[in-house]
C-alpha cells in the first residue's frame, strides 16, 4: 500500500497542523504538519533530540503542545478533559521504557484499564488479557511480576497492555532501544504482526531494517522540523534533502 | 519466541563446615585488635549480665509489686465484673488472627536444625544464668541440671536428625510451633502460681489460691483454643469460599474491629427499644430503599452530565444540612444528616460503577450494608451506657496505651495519606493548605498539642458540646501523628518514576484512578522502613499523654503503684517491667516490617 493511496481511500487518523511545542526557551517542535491515514503504518526517524518523541507524546497530550492543533479520529486535542480522556482510551502507547506497573502482575497491569475505564466484567477482561498474551507470545507469564520477566518480554507485556484497551491507534516511543540486541527481534516481530493486522501505527525508531520493510512512510525529523517525508524507497535511495543524506551517512 | 526449556542447574558447592574452634578462631580472634575487642566486651558483658541478674534477684526486690498490680497495669480500674468484655474482644481478635494465619496461607517452615539451635542456645542462656546469678548454690544447681537438660536435647536433636549428607530435611510449620509455644505458656498458667494476691477494685485480695495465674489461666486457655480453633476452621473455608472473597472480608474486619472492639470495652448501649422499632429501623429501611433505588439510577451507563449534577445537589443539600444545624434552622436528627452526607459521596462515586447490571446492584448492595452498619453505629453511641465506670479516664494502663496508639495509627494513616497527596498536588490550594498544616504542626511539640487538647479545646466548643478526654487525646495525638506520616509518605510519593504517571495516563486512567492503583500502593511499599519506625514512635510516646492526666502504663507504674501503702515506694520493679512490655511490641512491629518488606519487594527487581 502505497502512501498515496492511503490518502485517497481511507479516512485521517490523526492530522497535525503547524505544531509548536516550546520546552522553556528550547522550540521542541516547529511548524509540525502532517496526516496519518487510517491502518498506516508510519516511522519518524531522525538524530537524537530532533523531537520525535515530543511529537508522538503530543499526540495523546502527555505533553500539551502550545500552537497549531492535533486532530485525533476527529476529535481535537485541547485543554478539556473529556476530550483528552476520550483520545486516550482509543491511542496505545508503547515507552522506550517499558513502564509497567511493577507493583501488580503482568495479567492485572493487562486487565487494569479495562476493568476500570471500559468497565469490562472481571472474567471477560481476563479471558481478552489472555488472549493477548497468547498473542505477544508469553501465556504463561500471566501470574508473574514484571520484574520477574526480561526486557523483551516486558515490552511485549506493554503492547499488550496497550492493546487491551483496544486502541484504534498505537504510537510506539523507541520501543527497542532499551533492550539487549538478541531481544530486539521478538519485539519487533510483534509490531510487524501489529502493522500488517492493519493496526494504525506511528513509531518512532532507531531500527532501520523494520523501517525499510514495515513502513508506509517515512518521516525525517530534525530540529523539530519535518525535513523530508516519503515511502521508504524512496527515503532510503533516493532522498532529495542533504540533511537526510547526513543523517543516513551517518547509521548506514 | 518460545521461552528456553528450564536448564538444570547446579546446586552451589557447599562451603566446607567449620568446627566450632575454627569459627571462635576466625570471628573472635583473627587478629590483634579483634582479640582485644573480644576480650573488652566479653569482660563487659559479664560484668552488665552479672548486675542485672543482681538486680532482678536481690532479696531487696519486691515483685510482689508487679505481680499484684498485674491487673492495674493492664487495665487499672475497669469493673472486675465486666472483664469478660476485655476477654471477648481478646477472643474476636484471636479468631481473626487464626483465620487470617489460614487466608494468607502462613507457610514458613522452620528447619529442625534450627530449632535444635534454639533449644542449645536456651540450654547455654540457662547455663550462663547458672554461673553468673547471685544464687544458692543448691539452687545453682537446679539451674545447671535445667541447662544440661536443654543442652543435651538440643545436641541430640542437632546429631540425631541430619541426615547422612549433614542436613537437615526435616522441619515444622512456623505456625504450629508458634501455638505449640503458647500453649506450653498457657500450660504453665495452670501449674505456676504467678502472684500471690491480687487487687481487685481497689481491695487486696489476699486468700491462698487466689493468684493472677489463677483468675487468667482459664480465659487464656479459651484464648489459646480460639486461636487454634480458627485456625483449622480456616484452612477449611480455603476449600468452600473464593480466597479473594475471604481476604476481602478479613480485611474489612481488622479495618473495623478497633472501633468496634474499644466500643464494646467501653460501653453497653440500652436500647430504648420501642424508640428503635418507631423510628430508628423505618429510618434506616428508608435510606436503605430510598437510596439504593437513586444509586442504582444514577450507575446507569451513558447517564453522562445528569448523573454529576444530581450528585452535586445531593451534596449541597447534605452540607446546608449541617449549616442549617449550626444555626438552629430546623431539627433534624443527626442521624438523617449523617446519611445524607453518605447518599451524597455515593452518588459521587456512582459514575465508577456504570457497568453491567450485576455489578450497579453489588454497588447498590453494598450502599444497603453501609447504611446498617452506620445507622446501627449511630442508634448504640447515642444510647446510654450501662457500664459504669470509675474515674476520669476509666481506662488505663496497657489498654489504654494499645487503645491510644491503635486509633492514633488507624486515623492519622488516610489522613497522612491525604497531605502527603496534598502537598504535591498541582492544586495551589490543596498544596498550600497541606504544606501550612504540616508545617505548624511540626513546629509545636505534641505536649503542647495534647494539652491544647485536652485542656482549652473544651473551652471554645459550643455550649452543650462536649468532648471525652480520650477522644481529645485520640484527636490530638492524629492530628499531629499525621504531619509526620504525611512526609514519611511523601518520600515514598516522589520516589514513583514518572514513566508510572504516564503509562497510566496514556491506557486512560483518571487522575483517582491512577493515585489510587497505581501512584499510592507504589509510594507506601517504599515508605515502608519509615511508616513502621513512626508506628514504634507513635506506640512508645502514648506515654507522654500521662502528663494530660491518663493513667498509661508508665504512670501507673512511676507513680499508682509506689504510692500505694502496701508497696511505698516500690519503683524500680514496675519500670522494669514496662520497659519489657514496651520492648516487646516495639520489636514484634520491627520484626513484622521486615517480613512485610521481604514479601512486597517480590515483584521489584
Amino acid at each position: 500500500m502505497s502512501a498515496e493511496t492511503a490518502h485517497t481511500t481511507r479516512p485521517d487518523m490523526i492530522v497535525c497542523e503547524n505544531v509548536d511545542k516550546w520546552f522553556g526557551d528550547f522550540q521542541a517542535l516547529k511548524g509540525v504538519t502532517a496526516t496519518i491515514a487510517e491502518q498506516e503504518v508510519v516511522v519518524v526517524l531522525g538524530p537524537s533530540g530532533s523531537g520525535k518523541s515530543t511529537w508522538i507524546r503530543c499526540i495523546n497530550r502527555l505533553e500539551a503542545h502550545e500552537k497549531g492543533t492535533i486532530v485525533v479520529d476527529g476529535v481535537e486535542l485541547t485543554n478539556d478533559l473529556r476530550n483528552i480522556e476520550k483520545i486516550r482510551s482509543e491511542v496505545g502507547m508503547v515507552f522506550q521504557q517499558f513502564n509497567l506497573f511493577p507493583h501488580i502482575t503482568v495479567l492485572d497491569n493487562v486487565t487494569l484499564a479495562p476493568k476500570w475505564v471500559r468497565k469490562m466484567p472481571k472474567a471477560e477482561a481476563e479471558n481478552k488479557a489472555k488472549e493477548l498474551l497468547e498473542m505477544v507470545g508469553i501465556p504463561e507469564q500471566a501470574s508473574k511480576y514484571p520484574g520477574q520477566l526480561s526486557g523483551g518480554q516486558q515490552q511485549r507485556v506493554a503492547i499488550a497492555r496497550a492493546l487491551a484497551m483496544e486502541p484504534r491507534i498505537m504510537l510506539f516511543d523507541e520501543p527497542t532501544s532499551a533492550l539487549d540486541p538478541e531481544m530486539i527481534k521478538e519485539v519487533l516481530d510483534v509490531m510487524r504482526d501489529l502493522a500488517l493486522g492493519g493496526m494504525t501505527m506511528m513509531v518512532v525508531t532507531h531500527e532501520m531494517g523494520f523501517a525499510r520493510e514495515v513502513a508506509d512512510r517515512i518521516f525525517f525529523l530534525e530540529s523539530g522540523e519535518i525535513v523530508e517525508e516519503g515511502t521508504p524507497e524512496h527515503f532510503f535511495t533516493n532522498p532529495t534533502e542533504d540533511r537526510t543524506k547526513l543523517f543516513l551517512s551517518q547509521i548506514l | 519466541m518460545n521461552e528456553p526449556a528450564t536448564i538444570k542447574v547446579e546446586s552451589r558447592p557447599k562451603e566446607p563446615s567449620r568446627t566450632p574452634r575454627e569459627w571462635i578462631r576466625k570471628n573472635l580472634f583473627s587478629n590483634t585488635p579483634n582479640t582485644i575487642l573480644t576480650f573488652i566486651f566479653g569482660a563487659i558483658s559479664i560484668y552488665a549480665i552479672r548486675e542485672l541478674l543482681g538486680f532482678i534477684l536481690s532479696g531487696e526486690r519486691r515483685w510482689g509489686a508487679v505481680a499484684t498490680n498485674m491487673r492495674l497495669l493492664m487495665a487499672q480500674g475497669y469493673p472486675a465484673n465486666q472483664f469478660v468484655r476485655v476477654w471477648f474482644t481478646l477472643g474476636c481478635l484471636m479468631a481473626l488472627s487464626g483465620l487470617s494465619l489460614a487466608t494468607w496461607r502462613a507457610s514458613g517452615r522452620l528447619s529442625l536444625g534450627k530449632i535444635s539451635t534454639w533449644t542449645m542456645n536456651l540450654g547455654g542462656g540457662l547455663a550462663l544464668f547458672a554461673i553468673l546469678a547471685p544464687i544458692s548454690w543448691a539452687s545453682r544447681l537446679g539451674w545447671i541440671i535445667a541447662a544440661a537438660l536443654f543442652l543435651l536435647v538440643g545436641l541430640s536433636m542437632w546429631f540425631g536428625l541430619r541426615d547422612s549428607e549433614k542436613r537437615f530435611s526435616g522441619s515444622v510449620p512456623t505456625v504450629w510451633f508458634t501455638y505449640g509455644f503458647l500453649g506450653v505458656l498457657v500450660l504453665s498458667l495452670w501449674t505456676v502460681p504467678y502472684g500471690h494476691y491480687a487487687f481487685v477494685d481497689g481491695e487486696l485480695i489476699a486468700e491462698t489460691g487466689r493468684t493472677v495465674a489463677m483468675s487468667t489461666k482459664l480465659p487464656f486457655t479459651v484464648m489459646w483454643l480460639i486461636l487454634v480453633g480458627s485456625y483449622l476452621i480456616g484452612t477449611q473455608v480455603r476449600q468452600w469460599i473464593p480466597i479473594g472473597r475471604t481476604k476481602a472480608v478479613l480485611i474489612g474486619l481488622w479495618f473495623l474491629s478497633p472501633f468496634v472492639l474499644n466500643w464494646i470495652v467501653l460501653r453497653d448501649p440500652d436500647f430504648d427499644y420501642a424508640h428503635i422499632a418507631s423510628t430508628d429501623i423505618p429510618l434506616a429501611l428508608m435510606f436503605a430503599i430510598g437510596g439504593g433505588l437513586v444509586l442504582y439510577l444514577l450507575s446507569k451507563p451513558d447517564l453522562g452530565e445528569i448523573g454529576r449534577i444530581v450528585a452535586i445537589i445531593f451534596l449541597i443539600f447534605a452540607i446546608f444540612n449541617w449549616v442549617a444545624a449550626f444555626f438552629g434552622w430546623y431539627p433534624m436528627l443527626q442521624k438523617v444528616r449523617i446519611s445524607f452526607v453518605l447518599l451524597a459521596l455515593a452518588a459521587l462515586v456512582a459514575p465508577n460503577f456504570a457497568a453491567d447490571k450485576k455489578t450497579r446492584l453489588r454497588f447498590v448492595a453494598s450502599w444497603i450494608g453501609l447504611i446498617a452498619v452506620s445507622h446501627w453505629l449511630i442508634t448504640a453511641i447515642n444510647s446510654p451506657s450501662t457500664l459504669k465506670l470509675q474515674g476520669p479516664t476509666y481506662l488505663g494502663g496497657f489498654s489504654l496505651t494499645l487503645f491510644v496508639a491503635v486509633l492514633t495509627l488507624l486515623l492519622s494513616f488516610p489522613l497522612g495519606v491525604l497531605l502527603a497527596l496534598g502537598r504535591t498536588s498541582t492544586m495551589p490550594i490543596a498544596r498550600v493548605l497541606s504544606t501550612a498544616y504540616i508545617e505548624s504542626i511540626r513546629g509545636v511539640p505534641l505536649i503542647t498539642i495534647l494539652f491544647f487538647f485536652s485542656n482549652i479545646l473544651p473551652l471554645f466548643l459550643p455550649e452543650g458540646m462536649e468532648i471525652a478526654e480520650l477522644a481529645a487525646i485520640v484527636t490530638g495525638y492524629t492530628l499531629f501523628s499525621a504531619a509526620y506520616l504525611a512526609e514519611n509518605v511523601r518520600g515514598g510519593l516522589q520516589s514513583v518514576m514518572r514513566g508510572q504517571y504516564e503509562a497510566a495516563d496514556a491506557i486512560g486512567l483518571t487522575t483517582s484512578q491512577r493515585t489510587g492503583f497505581i501512584v499510592i500502593p507504589q509510594a507506601l511499599r517504599v515508605s515502608i522502613p519509615p511508616l513502621v519506625g513512626q508506628a514504634i514512635g507513635v506506640f512508645k510516646e502514648t506515654s507522654l499523654v500521662a502528663i494530660v492526666g491518663a493513667f498509661d502504663l508508665l504512670r501507673i507504674a512511676a507513680y499508682v503503684v509506689p504510692s500505694q501503702t502496701e508497696f511505698l515506694g516500690v519503683k524500680r520493679e514496675g519500670l522494669l517491667l514496662i520497659s519489657v512490655i514496651y520492648f516487646i511490641v516495639a520489636f514484634s512491629m520491627s520484626k513484622y516490617s521486615q517480613k512485610l518488606e521481604e514479601r512486597v519487594g517480590l515483584g521489584e527487581r
